[in-house]
């Protein structure tokens, strides 16, 4: 591996590495299992999710008419986009475009506050409602006497999709600090790209949350 | 490990460092974005139970493309893919399991008791309530029917989630298919009535017992008829009138027939 640029550039691999290619790919590696982690993580909720639509598809179909579908699509959008706008930051990281990188990062950064700002909203409406979780439910327009089960899930299944989205921000101020330090360059840019794949597998979950809460219901 | 690594070299560089091309990005972006509309538009249009699968199927689609694209899964080397892919294979037997379990409970619970019925009755009318009837009730709807009435009688047990019609609620005074009254209540017990089992295995009192017991957690129950009474095979004005026995069933459950045609050395070996 030593003929290419990866060894180039300055970047030092750790010493229990061949080369930086390998530790790269190690890098890469251990994320992948990470992703494995949080596939089962939210997959547990995923089963909650499919079991009492199962036994309850009735109170799914009334209760999801009562999420706001035009805010859940915005979120879409933004979130898609904001996977875009990553990936041209991990592209102009590989290609060490200082500028763009901070670009790119800035513009996810935005989108991410965007997604944030509408699921606020969202929750607040929904809280003024006294549509709220378990036990805490006092919504009266919706009847069935198992509805609060569906929001217990929507509050516990988009509520930590959301904390996934604050954790990805504040991953990726640390990359732009880190690109500002002139950290990364084609021959080392493993955070971007794994933090890269961070984001993706958030904007990932989403994609299935969406449709399964607001529309299929 | 070295062999690994040796192979690794010789596929050359562009292979685990290849860049993507920001036109193909920006085109899977666009393409992620016009399937969200498909996802919104097709869930306008009523499939039926067909929406969700739908649903589901774009979905993938769209997290196949972020996978493979974004992630850059396609480029990258196949044991990735592998770790990746198999997290939801574990996620499939998950959800296999669960749904075994859970969805078919019903199946479980409805095995009635070993007990053959008979016919003589020890109570007088039991079509009229007494406290005795409803506190007999109370004991074997808590053994037998709790699990998908619920404890309340709402029809909200864990057993009955899966049913499609629901099992009735017990408290409310309509929905009655047949009628709101003892002698509907002790029919149903007695024929069964779709995903109501057939509770004939237990005796005559205690499926009057129970009628009583589930007339007492709903609103006042209708007036039987002479034409009920007569369905029954029931004489309304004779004391123990047969107490429904021509409603009894003629078959008993397969383990209590070989418990009773067991030849008596058998049974002393048990
Ligand atoms: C396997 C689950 C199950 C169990 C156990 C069960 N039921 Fe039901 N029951 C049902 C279902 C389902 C219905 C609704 C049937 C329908 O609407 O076609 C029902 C309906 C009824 C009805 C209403 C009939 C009508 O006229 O509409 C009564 C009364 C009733 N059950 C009493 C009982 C009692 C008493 C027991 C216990 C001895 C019991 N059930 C046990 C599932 C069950």
């Amino acid at each position: 591996m030593s003929s290419t640029h990866i060894t180039t550039g300055g970047y030092q691999h750790a010493h229990h590495y061949k080369s930086a290619g390998d530790e790269f790919e190690a890098s890469k590696q251990g994320m992948w299992l990470f992703m494995v982690t949080e596939v089962l993580m939210f997959g547990g909720l995923f089963v909650a999710y499919t079991m009492f639509r199962a036994m309850y598809p009735e109170m799914f179909h009334e209760a999801s008419k009562h999420l706001a579908v035009n805010l859940g699509l915005t979120n879409t959008i933004i979130l898609i986009t904001s996977s875009l706008t990553m990936v041209l930051a991990v592209i102009a990281s590989q290609k060490g475009q200082k500028g763009r990188i901070l670009l790119h990062l800035g513009l996810t950064f935005l989108l991410s506050c965007g997604f944030l700002v509408v699921k606020y909203f969202e929750y607040s409406g929904k809280i003024h409602h006294g549509i709220l979780p378990g036990g805490l439910f006092t919504n009266t327009e919706i009847t069935h006497p198992k509805a609060p089960l569906f929001f217990s899930l929507y509050y516990v299944m988009t509520g930590i999709h959301a904390f996934h989205v604050i954790v990805g921000m504040g991953l990726m101020v640390w990359l732009a600090v880190r690109t500002m330090r002139n950290e990364f360059s084609p021959a080392f840019y493993t955070p971007v790209e794994l933090v890269g794949f961070y984001w993706h597998f958030v904007d990932m979950v989403w994609i299935f949350l969406f449709p399964l809460m607001y529309l299929v219901g | 490990m070295s062999d690994h690594n040796e192979k690794h070299q010789h596929e050359g560089q562009e292979h685990h460092h290849f860049i993507l091309p920001e036109r193909t990005a920006v085109a899977v972006g666009l393409a992620l974005l016009v399937l969200t509309g498909v996802t919104v538009w097709v869930a306008g249009i009523d499939f039926g139970r067909l929406n969700f699968t739908i649903a589901l199927l774009i979905a993938v689609v769209k997290a196949s493309l972020v996978g493979l694209v974004f992630m850059g899964l396609k480029y990258d080397r196949k044991e990735n893919g592998l770790i990746f892919v198999t997290s939801f294979l574990f996620l499939a037997i998950f959800i296999a399991l669960t749904a075994t379990d859970l969805l078919f409970r019903g199946d479980v619970y409805v095995k009635g008791p070993l007990v053959a019925a008979s016919g003589k009755s020890q109570f007088k009318k039991p079509w009229i309530s007494t406290t005795e009837l409803v506190a007999k009730g109370k004991t074997l709807y808590e053994q037998q029917c709790v699990a998908c009435h619920g404890a309340q009688g709402r029809g909200d047990g864990p057993a009955g989630a899966g049913l499609n019609p629901k099992p009735r609620n017990l408290t409310a005074a309509e929905g009655w298919k047949n009628g709101h009254k003892a002698t509907g209540i002790f029919k149903t017990l007695t024929q069964g009535l779709n995903q109501m089992p057939v509770f004939s295995s237990l005796s005559t009192d205690d499926r009057w017992s129970l009628t009583q017991y589930v007339l007492s957690m709903g609103p006042a129950a209708e007036k039987d008829t002479a034409a009920d009474f007569a369905a029954l095979k029931i004489d309304p004005t004779k004391d123990d009138g047969g107490a429904g026995a021509g409603e009894e069933s003629k078959s008993i459950p397969v383990e209590v027939a070989i418990d009773l045609l067991a030849v008596p050395e058998q049974k002393a070996q048990r």
